[in-house]
């Protein structure tokens, strides 16, 4: 047992919830996105975790970080620009109203 | 209890009140705001685990992210400043549920999981940067190559999205 994996892992975890809570129960666009970002932070920190404390000898696990970050900037960029095409579309990015693929 | 122990939850602690607070208010730059200050949190944990390169890459790239982010709430949400305190929420409970059941699973695993001995033995900053470095332009090059293409393939998808279809044919 490594208390300090268990903390990191921990704290991993509850974002991980409280990112999961955000990205359904929210009605915008843009707070969607908020809650994919802390799902995302949840993942970075416990890369960093499983780093530091299980093998902080192999680089290859922060270049695993890097990828996810990564993500997290191309997750916001096609975000936004749905957004903006959402936006001058019809006027407003509230995903209630987004029903055009539904069956 | 040692130091890091201590700080780590702290700014875990942190990082998760803040996370909180982001769908709690009702104000959309303090929103953006809440979620700016739990990553920095994020990024302060990665210096207290000696990930020093990635915790100022974390704390950069986010203040610059979440800017961007409070610009577009203010833009798009039909009231930035939560002055009416509109409810922008749906299936709130479901919502809750599967935040909660996801959080305890999570927990199980971390709690149940034989994670094995620990390695302890960490090397200095200095020389966790140039084996990175070492790491990207080495055996990783083409998974780094990749990332970089998939940005750069984002960025261009993005603007194509956003330009107005009919933007080209009015002048």
């Amino acid at each position: 047992m490594i208390p300090e994996l268990i903390i990191a892992l921990s704290v991993g975890a509850a974002l991980f919830g409280v990112g999961l809570y955000g990205a359904l129960s929210q009605t915008n666009l843009v707070m969607i996105i908020m809650g994919v970002e802390l799902i995302l932070a949840a993942a970075l920190v416990n890369l960093v975790a499983f780093w530091r404390y299980l093998h902080p000898d192999v680089p290859a696990a922060q270049m695993f970080v890097l990828i996810v970050m990564a993500v997290m900037a191309v997750e916001m960029a096609v975000g936004f620009g749905i957004a903006i095409a959402r936006f001058r579309s019809r006027g407003s990015v509230e995903m209630e109203e987004a029903r055009e693929l539904k069956g | 209890m040692t130091p890091q122990m201590i700080f780590l939850m702290f700014f875990g602690g942190a990082a998760v009140w803040f996370g909180i607070v982001v769908f709690r208010t009702h104000s959309m730059v303090r929103s953006a705001l809440a979620l700016l200050f739990s990553q920095t949190a994020v990024g302060v944990m990665f210096l207290l685990m000696q990930a020093e390169f990635l915790g100022v890459l974390q704390i950069m790239m986010m203040a610059t992210e979440m800017s961007v982010m409070a610009i577009f709430m203010v833009m798009f949400m039909m009231d930035p400043g939560g002055m009416g305190a509109m409810d922008m929420t749906h299936q709130k409970r479901l919502s809750l549920w599967a935040g909660g059941i996801g959080f305890v699973a999570a927990l199980a695993v971390i709690w149940l999981a034989d994670w094995g001995p620990a390695n302890l033995q960490i090397p200095d900053a200095t020389e966790q940067t140039a084996e990175l470095g070492r790491e990207l332009l080495g055996r990783s090059m083409f998974i780094f190559e990749s990332a970089a293409l998939m940005i750069l393939t984002a960025m261009v998808a993005a603007t194509m999205v956003a330009i107005h279809p009919n933007e080209g044919r009015k002048r």
